[in-house]
């Protein structure tokens, strides 16, 4: 023992008062505390992540037993030319564009409504805010109830005019608007909760400042509301283009994807193709893709999120 | 154009924040209200510029009642206390938004905003957002974008009191003479009696809701009105000393006995010589009108220095006997030492007397 | 003559109109209750029945079924799954919680290198359609027998509400006022105290909107609890949409029964937590 060894000068785990105290150092605190729920996550999000990744490689059958082949990208080329998988994302993005558009509109409205202080706003204002808090299944029960030919409110509503019951779910554009006015009734609360936040951020003395300066209504919405709230708008629609992209719940009970596929999400789809037709390593790189197109929309999210804070600040 | 407000009234459910108060304001004259903050003073303002409705009363604009006249149809200018610029235009689209409501061609709007930021020298500015301002800055652009049209009157909320020490003097020179040009009748609200004392032909210092005293800055100073005025204005604060009238001297000389057993023979307003010999009355004199002696007088009181602050070129000193704390301000080189018996002596003539109902006893 | 109203205030009328408004909003939800109230023939009734006697049948229903050819009454699997639900979002809200404040702690006073790309990574993973990952989870559950059991459905609840807890209890950290943490650290308190003395109690109330946040969108859940329970592990969201699939026709009056229940408690929440609310739907990502 004629010097101790570096390793033992720098001090060892064990030197300064044992793995724990090691453990505890100032340095490692903060991956220490994040360890648990990024283990947590790993195990249930990124490992299975990482696994159908390695399956969308594969010609894996969760139904068959046989051992599953390497294919390489050979589904990857099939999905993305399958026709099947344009039209889906096509009904998709015509579903999460009108039900986007219809939050916007309506919660922009809702929003002007409860931008003043008023007697009740609080409790009107739980009212509005009640679709968004309820689950899809129910949204999705009752406005397949709402929507019902014979005893629907809907029909009941349109046949005092035509003496004809209305079937809006039989047509491939009555379905699709179904789905959309279920959707945007649900979340247009959420869009409203983010231009009302815009809304009462604005100083009081600007619009007290507009008033004297005698601008016209339309020319102090332009310079001085919109400007707080274009921002939260961003926000918004990234928001809900995201969330609704995922439309999954309410289509399942309210059309089933129907009538043929003309509402079948890609969500849907994607379930279908994994657990109807059990073509698992189909649907891991179709879910690739998915993930792919949310990772981008997260990114643009975020940046908005940062560009506001700046903002804000 | 003038603005007279009578018996204006504002009631914010049952606090009364405005109570009843008169008061004109001349063609081209600069009225500062003045007094705590809390005091009523901003919701006036507010009242005469219509951003807030008088419980009862009525503001009259160039004689004409506006009460139920929306800000935008009173054609008043106000600046904010927050500045209030559109934080989302430039300095020059901050300028020239007034100027939209009148109905102004392009050409016209430009050589409106191009005079001002002429006046205002707001020239390199002219392209910046109000983030990208500094605090003195964004002061003047507020002030020039209330100067551009031309209004009935002017209304300044609070004007200088976001910008530092160093600015607040420069800005003050600024608004002074901006305004003089200007002669218009303008109202000034400010918690800073020295902001008032510079920049107002006339003061009216408020207390919960009622003006107490209307008057010149000179006046105001001289000549308070009640105790609340007296202990107002002028830093440090006038002494407010209690004491009991025992008799007269002369006919302008009183006496009285100080709480404690001293007593104090001074020069007072011949006035005074309404009062009983008996009435409770409160002595004020301002600390600059004090001076410390060693020897004991009859126009004086003994008491202790407490504490010494020096001011620079002057020196506060706290005197207190354990009951009353009386503030002298001396020049620097008078000899203090702290914990010394000396005496105060009240200069001629500079004593104020307030009766029992706090008004001040004068001729 | 009428005064102009202060900037920014409106009175009883704008309150009428936005009553209405409100309610036309809320008619949806309003009919499921009165639907809730009726009989099975009030309440596919055409044309639509506004006045109706009310019953309590369907919420006993919920409970109790009445057997067709005897009388005697027999208890649905109703409470369970209203158990299940509130077991499972419980248990893995809370879970997500303890791990998720810990790791929010961190991402706030000790950042890590890259740490805007795990936040990223994180929040992704959230954002991300259940889609997919069901495909693999299921896989996984099937292999290791988690399928169908609380064990399974309750950890991976608690993996989807982690993001949600570490970005909304992050965003409550970031607000707190660092000077008190040193100048309790200044007073010598250690950095566990610092945590649970000075820190936690501060963002105790961020913490119970994080919590009931996170419960109401983990009982809301559907897919994964579609194919992840079994007969026993059922949520209430899987029973009625199975209950939409019976044979005998719909019973619209029991499942408008069971949203009605439900929409008790997320009125409570969303009238204690209205200041409270954008920053919760949107994982704490907009403040205000």
């Amino acid at each position: 023992m004629a010097a101790a060894s570096p390793h033992e000068r720098m001090g060892s785990p064990r030197d300064a008062g044992g793995f724990f105290a090691w453990l505890m150092a100032p340095e490692r605190r903060g991956p220490l505390l994040v360890a648990p729920a990024v283990i947590v996550l790993f195990v249930m999000n990124i490992f299975p992540l990482l696994w159908s990744f390695g399956l969308s490689f594969f010609n894996y059958r969760a139904n068959r037993q046989d051992v599953p082949g390497f294919v390489g990208l050979r589904f990857y080329e099939r999905v993305l030319n399958d026709p099947d998988v344009w039209d889906r994302f096509q009904t998709t993005a015509i579903i999460v564009g009108s039900s986007v558009i219809l939050q916007l509109i309506v919660g922009f409205l809702l929003a002007l409504m409860f931008a003043r202080e008023f007697p009740l706003r609080r409790i009107l204002l739980m009212l509005v805010l009640a679709p968004m808090m309820l689950s899809f299944v129910s949204v999705g029960v009752f406005f397949k109830l709402y929507y019902e030919p014979t005893f629907g409110l809907l029909s009941q509503f349109v046949s005092t005019f035509t003496g004809q019951p209305y079937v809006l779910l039989g047509t491939p554009m009555g379905a699709i608007m179904g789905i959309v006015v279920a959707d945007a009734w649900m979340w247009s609360p959420f869009v409203m909760l983010l231009v009302l936040a815009g809304l009462v951020s604005v100083p009081k003395y600007l619009y007290e400042a507009a008033e004297i300066d005698r601008a016209s209504w339309w020319r102090r919405f332009r310079t001085i509301t919109f400007p707080y709230i274009k921002s939260l708008l961003l926000l918004a629609v990234l928001f809900r283009t995201i969330e609704t992209f995922k439309l999954f719940d309410i289509v399942y009970i309210i059309t089933e994807g129907g009538p043929g596929t003309a509402t079948e999400t890609i969500a849907v789809f994607t379930y279908r193709v994994a657990f109807q037709f059990f073509r698992t390593s189909q649907s891991s790189a179709l879910a690739y893709i998915i993930l792919f197109v949310v990772i981008v929309l997260t990114n643009l999210y975020l940046y908005a999120v940062k560009r506001r804070e700046q903002e804000v600040a | 154009m003038t603005i007279a407000l009578q018996k204006l009234t504002k009631r914010f459910g049952a606090l009364t924040a405005v109570d009843a108060i008169d008061l004109e304001i001349g063609d081209g004259e600069v009225l500062c209200l003045l007094g705590p903050s809390g005091c009523g003073k901003t919701t006036t303002l507010r009242m005469i510029a219509g951003l807030e409705w008088a419980t009862s009363g009525d503001v009259l604009l160039a004689g004409k009642r506006v009460n139920d006249l929306a800000p935008r149809d009173r054609n008043v200018a106000m600046s904010f206390q927050f500045y209030a610029l559109y934080p989302s235009l430039t300095v020059a689209e901050n300028l020239a938004y007034p100027l939209y409501g009148e109905g102004l061609g392009a050409a016209q709007i430009r050589t409106k905003v191009e005079q001002v930021a002429r006046v205002l020298q707001l020239g390199p500015i002219m392209e910046r957002k109000p983030g990208e301002l500094a605090e003195g800055e964004k002061q003047r652009v507020a002030v020039g974008r209330s100067i551009i049209r031309e209004p009935n009157c002017f209304l300044f909320d609070e004007p200088l009191s976001r910008l530092d020490v160093q600015l607040r003097e420069e800005m003050r020179g600024e608004i002074k003479e901006v305004l003089q040009g200007l002669r218009r009748a303008t109202v000034i609200v400010t918690h800073d009696q020295l902001e008032a004392l510079t920049m107002a032909d006339r003061i009216a210092v408020m207390r919960a809701g009622v003006i107490e005293q209307v008057a010149t800055p000179h006046d105001i100073f001289q000549k308070p009105e009640n105790l609340f005025v007296a202990g107002f204005i002028g830093t440090p604060a006038m002494n407010l000393i209690p004491a009991e009238l025992t008799g007269f001297a002369a006919d302008n000389v009183a006496s009285f006995a100080v709480e404690g057993g001293q007593s104090l023979t001074i020069e007072v307003d011949p006035a005074v010589a309404r009062l009983a010999p008996g009435a409770k009355v409160t002595l004020g004199v301002r600390p600059r009108n004090l001076e410390v002696v060693h020897e004991d007088v009859p126009d004086g009181l003994s008491s202790v220095i407490d504490m010494i602050e020096p001011m620079g070129a002057e020196t506060l000193a706290h005197l207190n006997d354990g009951r009353h704390d009386i503030r002298v301000v001396t020049d620097w080189r008078t000899p203090l030492v702290e914990r010394d018996q000396v005496h105060v002596r009240f200069l001629p003539g500079s004593v104020h007397v307030f009766d029992a109902d706090e008004k001040v006893v004068r001729a | 003559m009428a005064r102009p109203r202060e900037i920014g205030k409106a009175g009883w009328g704008w309150t009428l109109f936005s009553g209405l408004v409100s309610l036309v909003y809320f008619f949806p939800v309003l009919w499921i209750v009165l639907t809730a109230f009726k009989t099975r023939t009030d309440a596919l009734a055409v044309p639509a029945k506004f006045f109706f006697t009310p019953t309590l049948q369907n919420f006993i229903n919920v409970f109790y079924r009445s057997s067709i050819t005897a009388g005697a009454s027999q208890a649905t699997e109703f409470p369970l799954y209203f158990f299940n639900s509130i077991f499972v979002s419980g248990t893995s809200v809370a879970l997500a919680i303890v791990l998720g404040t810990l790791a929010a702690y961190a991402f706030s006073r000790y950042p890590l290198r890259g740490n805007d790309t795990y936040l990223f990574i994180i929040l992704t993973t959230r954002m991300m359609p259940p889609i997919v990952v069901i495909i693999p989870i299921f896989l996984m559950f099937r292999l290791t027998g988690l399928s169908g059991t609380y064990w399974g459905i309750i950890l991976l609840y608690t993996a989807f509400n982690i993001p949600f807890s570490i970005w909304l209890v992050k965003s409550f950290f970031d607000e707190l006022n660092p000077e008190i943490e040193d100048a309790a650290r200044m007073d010598g308190a250690n950095e566990r105290r610092v945590f649970f003395g000075v820190c936690l109690p501060q963002v105790l109330a961020g913490l119970a909107a994080t919590f009931v946040f996170g419960l109401i969108l983990t009982w809301n859940e559907f897919l994964f609890a579609l194919l992840l329970t079994g007969v026993e592990t059922r949520t209430v969201p899987v029973a009625m949409a199975r209950t939409m699939g019976g044979e005998v026709g719909v019973d619209y009056g029991l499942l408008a029964a069971i949203v009605t229940l439900f929409l008790v408690p997320i009125f409570i929440v969303t009238y204690l937590l209205q200041n409270q609310l954008l920053r919760g739907v949107t994982f704490g990502t907009v403040k205000k």
